[in-house]
């Protein structure tokens, strides 16, 4: 009967560390997913920046070599990210395919060779713009810069990423707040439920630091479990969604993985060690007769 | 204050949450002395014996416990004063997540005990000497009130202390096993210990005739001068 009544007073202490994990895990998981979020949203309005095309047409005297040069000076530019060459065969290729008409009535084609140029995230912004546009049509053989319209659309692309980084970086400082908050309630729960048991302590003569050290190691490592079955949860996260969403496949970053990993532990252990030491800390200075309420 | 005097108190008064329960005290314990604290419950034995252990609001207590001078004692350094006392509490006070044998050992390694072979050994003897030779592996939970009691009082030996503080050790005990625990605490301050003993349990007192200090309408008198039977 004795061991049976052990084996119950054993399963009621695991079962509350238990909730203390899971309450540290979940908490941390949707820290993590929404890091996880912001380091894509991030991606993602890159990727919708780079994906603007800028065109410029090029005057028909043009010969192929000076093109050929002209793309090389372009790729070489800090702005270009990428650039192709569209002559006038292609250029009529492509009308024709779209539209599915063709110049025979006019006898010859009257569109003119182009380079695209996609421009990296950081320089698809309107002030950035500007200047390029500029020194694209002080070139001498560029006919025209496609531009006009494309202007506003960075414009709006810029605005867009901005509001919702805005957004995204308030909710998930707000819920860090709520992260510590919830941690340190669960911790201050278990400790406060064990606040005789360091009133005996200290009434034997073991000094603050003697009794401190176990409660602090316990609740350290209940937050790193916690960070780790966040992390479990994280990457059964990821795992799924590149299932479900191929385009997710082309943003996966391990190396941004692994930084997101090392916070999440980083964080669980620190919250859960400073959290458990005020906890215990307080109870180790408070007088016997406050101990009842 | 006298030489051998291991408690001395003078001009103390004892505050339980800012009413007076016991003014100007004064009295001393020597080496090895056997004595009874009485009084009718909320008298303030435990007050006293509380100040005593440094766990009350020290401001006006004025004396000296083992050494340590207790209205200037630090909070850091109250450990190092409990140590040197054995306590027996009235609520026992046992950890209660842990065997009687881990009590024991956690008040031998926060005490600084290093040698497990020694540890292992002065457990079995401590407990043997309280009649709990068989029991060291039971939680406390699992032991009736007369056994927890005597868990406590092994748990004040375990340290070699120079005065027991015994807050009714025999509050939970049927009369024979209050006649043994008696009976050891008589053979512990035979040798050497001092002993200072809560109760109520006057058939006990007269069976076993020590020094006697009354706490009585807010002050502590002496009721007899009759000298401990530890030093005759």
């Amino acid at each position: 009967m004795a061991v049976a009544e052990d084996k119950i007073s054993r399963k009621k202490a695991r079962s509350s560390y238990f909730s203390t994990i899971v309450s540290i895990s979940l908490v941390l998981f949707m820290l993590g997913l929404v890091a996880l979020i912001v380091l894509n949203a991030k991606k993602l309005s890159d990727y919708a920046k780079e994906n603007i095309m800028v065109s410029i047409f090029l005057k028909d005297n043009v010969k192929p070599v000076e093109v050929i040069k002209m793309q090389k000076t372009l790729d070489a530019s800090a702005f270009v990210k990428s650039t192709q060459y569209i002559d006038k065969e292609e250029a009529k290729r492509i009308y024709e395919e779209a539209i599915g008409n063709d110049f025979e009535i006019l006898g010859y084609s009257p569109l003119p060779a182009s380079i695209d140029i996609h421009l990296y995230a950081e320089y698809a912004h309107p002030d950035s713009i500007a200047w390029i546009e500029k020194e694209l049509r002080a070139n001498p053989k560029v006919k025209e810069v496609d531009l006009d319209y494309k202007k506003n659309l960075i414009v709006k692309v810029h605005k867009n990423t901005e509001k919702i980084g805005v957004v995204l970086l308030g909710f998930s400082g707000l819920l860090f707040i709520i992260a510590i908050a919830l941690i340190n309630n669960s911790i201050r729960l278990t400790i406060y439920s064990k606040r005789f048991l360091i009133r005996s302590m200290q009434l034997v003569g073991a000094t603050q630091g003697f009794i401190r050290r176990p409660f602090v190691w316990v609740g350290t490592l209940h937050g790193l479990f916690g960070a780790l079955i966040a992390i479990a949860l994280l990457v059964a996260t990821i795992y799924l969604m590149q299932e479900q969403i191929p385009e997710f496949r082309n943003m996966l970053d391990l190396e941004l993985f692994a930084a997101l990993f090392v916070i999440v532990i980083a964080l669980g252990v620190l919250i859960s060690w400073i959290c458990t030491f005020f906890a215990v800390r307080k109870y180790l200075k408070i007088k016997t007769d406050q101990l009842y309420y | 204050m006298e030489n051998n005097a291991i408690i001395h108190l003078e001009k103390t008064n004892i505050f339980h949450e800012k009413n007076l329960v016991l003014s100007d005290v004064e009295f001393s314990i020597k080496r090895g002395e056997f004595a009874y604290l009485i009084g009718k419950t909320g008298s303030g034995k435990t007050s006293l014996l509380r100040t005593l252990y440094a766990d009350m609001d020290m401001k006006e207590a004025h004396g000296n416990v083992v050494d340590f001078d207790l209205n200037k004692i630090r909070n850091k350094k109250i450990p190092y004063l409990r140590r040197k006392l054995g306590i027996v509490f009235q609520d026992f006070q046992l950890l209660t997540d842990r065997t009687v044998n881990d009590n024991l050992l956690f008040v031998m390694k926060a005490t600084g005990w290093k040698d497990k072979k020694k540890i292992k050994t002065r457990i079995e003897t401590v407990l043997e000497s309280v009649g709990m030779g068989t029991k060291g592996y039971r939680m406390p939970h699992e032991l009736s009130g007369g056994e927890q009691q005597r868990a406590a009082i092994a748990r004040a030996l375990v340290n070699e202390p120079e005065i027991i503080l015994a807050d009714e050790p025999t509050g939970n005990l049927d009369p024979e096993t209050s006649e043994g625990i008696m009976r050891l605490l008589f053979e512990i301050s035979k040798n050497g210990t001092a002993v200072l003993m809560a109760t109520h349990n006057h058939p006990l007192i007269q069976k076993f005739p020590a020094r006697i200090l009354k706490c009585e309408e807010g002050k502590l008198v002496e009721v007899n001068s009759q000298p401990s039977p530890a030093i005759v």
